[in-house]
């Protein structure tokens, strides 16, 4: 029988984590994959050989492949012509010979038991068969190629109506919304304490840290399980990454910093002695999942977005070590025109401007009474916490 | 008993604070922490965003406030205000709390409670003998 995949993903708004829609969390890479990616593997998995994924972007000239597998053909729309996209290569598949067509649309990461889905639609012989879960319908069908009636319905009210009525399917296995940072953290713990089927994208270098190919993990620095590091990521001397923590391909965690209960986001910059936790960063802002607020970082120093493109990165690093000595000469010259600090004596002697009319006032806790009873007494300094 | 009554300065922090508006800041607290035993609390409440310039300029009022004996108290931290100094391992570093009210009035406690208490008790009046 010839059974094939579509997958759908809306992409708007990608520069926007706090607003994410839940399709974007669909291309964004969790513990090395995307959902898309690892949606693909499991249709592949269950014999679905021949699979197409159609992804929304800003531009119709967007040329991507979202680290899909070379066998799986990505088509890319813009958003006014999607859904038109979508059911153009349903036509497609049904004309090219297809009998079944598994559509999967992301958001929604559900592990989807794709052979009972087909004989349930074989069993029921209904044109349209949906997965639920619980009592909320899950954005994944089985539809018959030749209805292209109820398809082309489908497509046109979004996924939303059939025109003939659909058996439904309940669905057992892992299921993740996907629809805000927070899910997309959980992915990412699921993945890494094994909850999914799906595996972590690296290999297990120890028992729960997972490594993928090209990363580098400078002397000094920690990896504590369960954590995972992405390809070509850069985990500078001193850092540590624990608990459940994903640094994504090409992310960079500078010297000294913790990374605790995080996410950072592929080609994102984390700096050097922080202490990120339960938070997901990247794209120039972090997520804190704890106190559950989205924060913009405009200080490059701090978290920034590196370029997605290998030669404007190595051309940056160029120009770091090109410009190292004339900033060190340049600081080292001005170094000594600093401010004289006042004298210290002096300025305990004198009367504060700051305290105005009570400067006159004697307080008692200058009180020289009190002085000469306590003189050999150091006040400590106490914390508000402590 | 008021055992601390030399003023407790309460600064509200600007919305954005980058390296030219923690200049001006800086600039503006300057007076008060060149006083003897500086008591200031900076309010957070409006801070939406915060860079390193920031920590930077509030670790060196909190330094400048060291060296006169005194100290600098943070309230009403905004939340992106409370990510950043979490980020940056500064929290850890500053008395923090819920309303500037609360921050000027824990200037009073200061002095530690043995202090106090003998404070106290040198000054009241010897009580009168049982008969």
């Amino acid at each position: 029988m010839d059974i094939r995949g579509l997958l759908l993903v809306n992409t708007e708004n990608i520069e926007e984590l706090d607003q994410t829609p839940a399709a974007l969390t669909g291309i964004l890479d969790v513990v090395g994959k995307s959902a898309l990616h690892r949606m693909a593997e499991r249709m592949q998995q269950y014999g679905i050989t021949s699979i197409s994924a159609v992804v929304e972007t800003a531009s119709a000239f967007a040329a991507c492949n979202y680290g899909l597998p070379a066998d799986v053909t990505c088509v890319t729309a813009t958003a006014d012509r999607f859904w038109r996209a979508a059911e153009s290569v349903f036509n497609d598949m049904a004309q090219n010979g297809a009998e079944l067509v598994v559509l999967v649309r992301l958001g929604n990461y559900a592990e989807a038991d794709f052979e009972k889905l087909v004989q349930c639609h074989l069993d029921q012989q209904g044109r349209v068969t949906q997965m639920e879960w619980g009592a909320l319908p899950l954005e994944i069908f089985c539809i018959s190629a030749s209805r292209r009636n109820d398809a082309a319905s489908l497509f046109r009210t979004q996924l939303t109506h059939c025109r003939s009525e659909c058996p439904r399917l309940q669905h057992e296995g892992y299921f993740n919304p996907l629809a805000s940072p927070r899910d997309l953290r959980q992915f990412a713990i699921d993945i890494l304490t094994r909850k999914t089927q799906t595996c972590p994208a690296g290999k297990e270098t120890k028992p729960g840290v997972w490594i993928a190919p090209g990363a580098l993990i400078e002397k000094g620095a920690r990896v504590l399980a369960p954590a995972f590091v992405g390809s070509l990521a850069r985990i500078r001397a001193g850092a540590v990454i624990t608990r459940c923590s994903s640094v994504e391909r090409n992310a960079e965690v500078d010297c000294g910093t913790i990374v605790e209960n995080s996410t950072v986001l592929p080609f994102s910059y984390v700096g050097a002695g922080l202490d990120l936790g339960h938070s997901v960063a990247g794209m120039g802002r972090i997520v804190n999942l704890r106190r559950d607020i989205s924060v913009e970082i405009a200080d490059r120093k701090l978290i920034a977005l590196l370029s997605s493109a290998s030669s404007k990165r190595l051309l940056t690093a160029a120009m770091e070590v090109l410009t190292y000595l004339p900033r060190q000469a340049w600081q080292g010259i001005f170094a000594g025109a600093k401010a004289q600090q006042p004298d210290l004596q002096a300025t305990l002697r004198q009367t504060s401007p700051a305290l105005g009319d009570a400067a006159d006032f004697e307080t008692p806790a200058c009180d020289p009474e009190a002085a000469q009873e306590f003189r050999n007494m150091v006040v400590a300094r106490r914390y508000g916490h402590q | 008993m008021d055992i601390n009554s030399r003023p407790v300065v309460v600064k509200r922090m600007p919305e954005r604070v980058n390296t030219r508006t923690a200049r001006e800041f800086l600039r503006d607290v300057r007076p008060f922490l060149a006083a003897d035993r500086p008591q200031l609390v900076f309010d957070l409440s409006q801070v939406v965003q915060l860079d390193a310039a920031g920590v930077e300029m509030l670790l060196r009022c909190m330094s400048e406030a060291h060296k006169r004996d005194g100290d600098v108290k943070l309230a009403s931290l905004s939340g992106q205000a409370a990510v950043v100094l979490e980020l940056t391992r500064t929290e850890r570093l500053f008395e923090i709390y819920e309303t500037s009210t609360e921050a000027a009035r824990s200037f009073s406690g200061f002095l530690p409670n043995a202090m106090r208490q003998q404070l106290l008790h040198n000054k009241r009046p010897p009580a009168p003998a049982a008969a």
